[in-house]
């Protein structure tokens, strides 16, 4: 399969995108009936993120700004991205943050694919009082315990992907592994970021609070050029289930050694960025991924949407065929859905009410219509809903109502396997066919 | 020997082997024309995209991509040279460095525009060796053989021919040997064609073990530079040695420790070297 296709039209954007940084994006379609309303959208189009979800991050918020503008934007006054390119580089983030608000002077910035940009950038928005509205980066060390009245994060934190993936092995362990689960142990390899940091944290608190061993907890670079020492410590060690956190050169480094390296298992789950690209990973390892695990919040497609509430189907239905039709994936990843639903959350449901109420888009305006924000369960195209920790809160600015939930590839797709009310059963042990499995 | 210690230490010596020929390849350029070319690892990176494109899009045997890419990759040495090096010679150092520190964006940048950020793989593998406990990567291992015996017909050409004889005596006297009548500018030109050669055969043996992207330089761009400086830069014993010894501290550290601390010591090996001896750890 093809996922990213290169073709005249797509070098053209790409190039436009990462020639001019500060493009412009204006609005299409019906909305007309005042000044733009100017948003920012901070994402890594170049650099090693861009193949490790963010791309797909911009494309998805891409869609939704698209589909705001033609469903009338604010009462006829449409949306108009500024965008910026981070390049997967802090200095840059930081660089472009002081752009964004300093010399185009935008009220609020949406984006932000990486952890390790938001543990920078978000001080400074708090410090300049302008809105910082992150889609991605999910460390819970951006927000715990800080405060902030401006930063907001309407997707996942990294404490849930630890109580994703621990919860799930617990819940299966008798029945899969004929194992209790204090008796499943567990190596966590992660990149030395805030965000492979800050899952691995809630992986340790997690496993600890149900007694499980952790064998093996070990940092590495992401630009790490080799892993084998790793592989060799994993399998000196013996995990009945490696837990990874990284991004995408990383992952295929480590999988690759893994797999020349001798290192066997049970289950390997991994947390997001890279291991959301399951087109890339199929494209390179075929089968040997199959049944392998991921916890992310859920794309959208993996959602049945008759359960969701009225007219959110449709919007995710109307997301997945324009979205497809402009990239032809055939699995879109968690990142494609997050950039859209996201944005669509900030747009429709403080814009919209900022706009009305006040007239105008200050930072302060959004701010208040972001905390009035309750949308019920069920209410986004990712299934969650949203309702914002308030000022004095340890997470203030976390969506209280997002959920992680753990998938299983087969074949190139996903399928939901946790929370067991959501999902479908997981396979567990991998199949004795898998190149991966324990014998 | 504790078999899983044992396995970490082949490991770093097979690692060592693939850091050995960019190592190789920049101290034959730095040694002979005094620049170091910033963009190295970018050089490396533009042949790994190279077997990519011919192996997986043009269909083209394995074998006649890698043959295909070190011609490739010692054209772009050569254009390197005339393009930027050469006006250049004259200038402060500064000026060189910053050029070809220019290249390395240019080179990451037309390579994001060609194929955009995607992760590229030749999905090519080769089945481990197993011997008694310990696992051995037949992938690195073939790598490794051909770091060798590229290091060796390096060796021979440089001690056997008329022109690596010139090489030799050029990176050793800049500014006599040109009164013997040897031609300093051709030979520039042909170091700098075999650096970039190197620079191609170290892109065969890393586009088997890495993906390929615009910024695969970062993974082992840094490292290379460091090997360089520590085995003496221009000294291509030097820097062959140094990359074994690397190769080892990264592998076995990582054993001990962990894999951070295991560049946290190579980096404090490396402090110390240029402390103790700045002109390298085997310089005569």
């Amino acid at each position: 399969m093809t996922a990213f296709r290169t073709t005249r039209r797509s070098l053209l954007g790409a190039g436009a995108a990462l020639t001019i940084p500060a493009t412009v994006a204006r609005a299409q379609g019906p909305a007309r009936g005042g000044d733009p309303l100017r948003v920012g959208v901070m994402t890594d189009l170049s650099g090693p993120f861009a193949g490790a979800g963010s791309l797909p991050l911009f494309w998805g918020a891409e869609v939704a700004i698209e589909l705001f503008n033609e469903r009338g934007g604010v009462d006829g006054r449409p949306v108009q991205a500024v965008t910026a390119d981070s390049q997967s580089k802090a200095d840059v983030a930081i660089n472009e943050m002081e752009r964004l608000l300093g010399q185009e002077r935008l009220e609020v910035v949406t984006g932000i694919y990486s952890s390790a940009h938001a543990v920078p950038l978000s001080g400074r928005f708090e410090q300049s009082r302008k809105m910082m509205w992150i889609t991605s980066a999910i460390a819970t060390a951006v927000l715990k315990d800080k405060n902030f009245r401006y930063v907001f994060r309407p997707t996942v934190h990294s404490d849930q992907y630890g109580e994703g993936s621990i919860s799930a092995i617990a819940e299966n362990a008798q029945a899969k592994l004929g194992l209790a689960p204090d008796k499943v142990k567990l190596g966590v390899i992660y990149e030395d970021g805030p965000y492979g940091t800050g899952v691995a944290s809630a992986i340790e608190a997690n496993a600890k609070s149900r007694n499980m061993p952790i064998v093996l907890k070990e940092a590495y670079s992401s630009t790490a050029p080799d892993l084998s020492t790793l592989v060799t410590k994993l399998r000196r060690e013996r995990p009945d289930i490696v837990l990874q956190v990284g991004y995408n050169p990383d992952i295929t480094l480590f999988l690759r050694q893994a797999k020349s390296g001798g290192l066997r298992f049970k289950m390997l789950i991994g947390h997001g960025a890279g291991w959301s690209q399951i087109d890339r990973l199929t494209e390179t390892f075929g089968g040997d991924v199959n049944h392998m695990c991921n916890v992310d919040p859920a794309a959208t497609q993996m959602l049945d949407w008759g359960k969701l509430q009225p007219g959110i189907g449709d919007l995710a239905k109307t997301f997945m065929d324009r979205f497809q039709a402009k990239h032809k994936l055939s699995d879109p990843p968690t990142h494609a859905s997050m950039g859209f639903n996201n944005t669509w959350i900030f747009l429709e449901h403080v814009l919209k009410p900022a706009v009305r109420k006040s007239g105008g888009m200050s930072a302060d305006a959004l701010r208040e219509a972001a905390l009035a924000v309750d949308v019920p369960e069920g209410g986004t195209i990712q299934g969650y809903g949203v309702k914002f920790a308030p000022p004095g809160d340890p997470m203030a600015g976390q969506n209280q109502r997002s959920l992680a939930v753990v998938m299983q590839f087969e074949n190139g797709k996903s399928k939901v396997v946790w929370p067991a009310s959501l999902g479908q059963p997981i396979v567990m042990p991998l199949p004795a066919s898998n190149a991966y499995a324990a014998r | 020997m504790d078999s899983f210690l044992l396995e970490a230490l082949v490991n770093g010596i097979l690692l060592g082997g693939v850091f050995a020929l960019p190592a190789l390849g920049l101290n034959l350029v730095f040694g002979v024309v005094d620049v170091v070319w910033l963009c190295y690892a970018e050089l490396v990176m533009v042949g790994m995209y190279a077997v990519w494109f011919l192996y997986t899009q043009a269909g083209w045997p394995l074998w006649m991509a890698f043959a295909a890419c070190l011609p490739v990759v010692s054209l772009l040495g050569l254009l390197l040279h005339l393009l930027v090096v050469r006006p250049l010679l004259a200038s402060p150092p500064i000026n060189q460095v910053l050029a070809t520190g220019g290249v390395l964006f240019l080179l990451q940048g037309a390579m994001t525009l060609i194929f955009r950020t995607d992760f590229r793989s030749l999905g090519v593998d080769m089945p481990p060796m197993e011997v008694g406990e310990i696992f051995v990567s037949g992938t690195k291992l073939a790598a490794f053989c051909a770091a060798l015996l590229g290091a060796a017909l390096l060796w021979a050409f440089l001690k056997f021919t008329y022109v690596g004889t010139a090489i030799r005596a050029i990176a050793r006297d800049r500014e006599v040997m040109p009164l013997m009548g040897v031609d300093p500018q051709r030979i520039y030109l042909i170091a700098s064609a075999v650096g970039g050669a190197l620079a191609g055969l170290a892109a065969c043996l890393l586009v088997v073990q890495l993906d390929v992207h615009p910024f695969v330089g970062l993974s082992f761009g840094p490292i290379t530079f460091m090997i360089c400086v520590m085995g003496g830069l221009g000294n291509m014993l030097g820097g062959f040695l140094a990359a074994f010894l690397m190769g080892i501290i990264v592998s076995v550290g990582g054993f001990w420790g962990s894999t951070e601390f295991s560049y946290v010591v190579a980096f404090g090996f490396f402090i110390v070297t240029i402390f103790a001896r700045p002109r390298g750890l085997f310089a005569r």
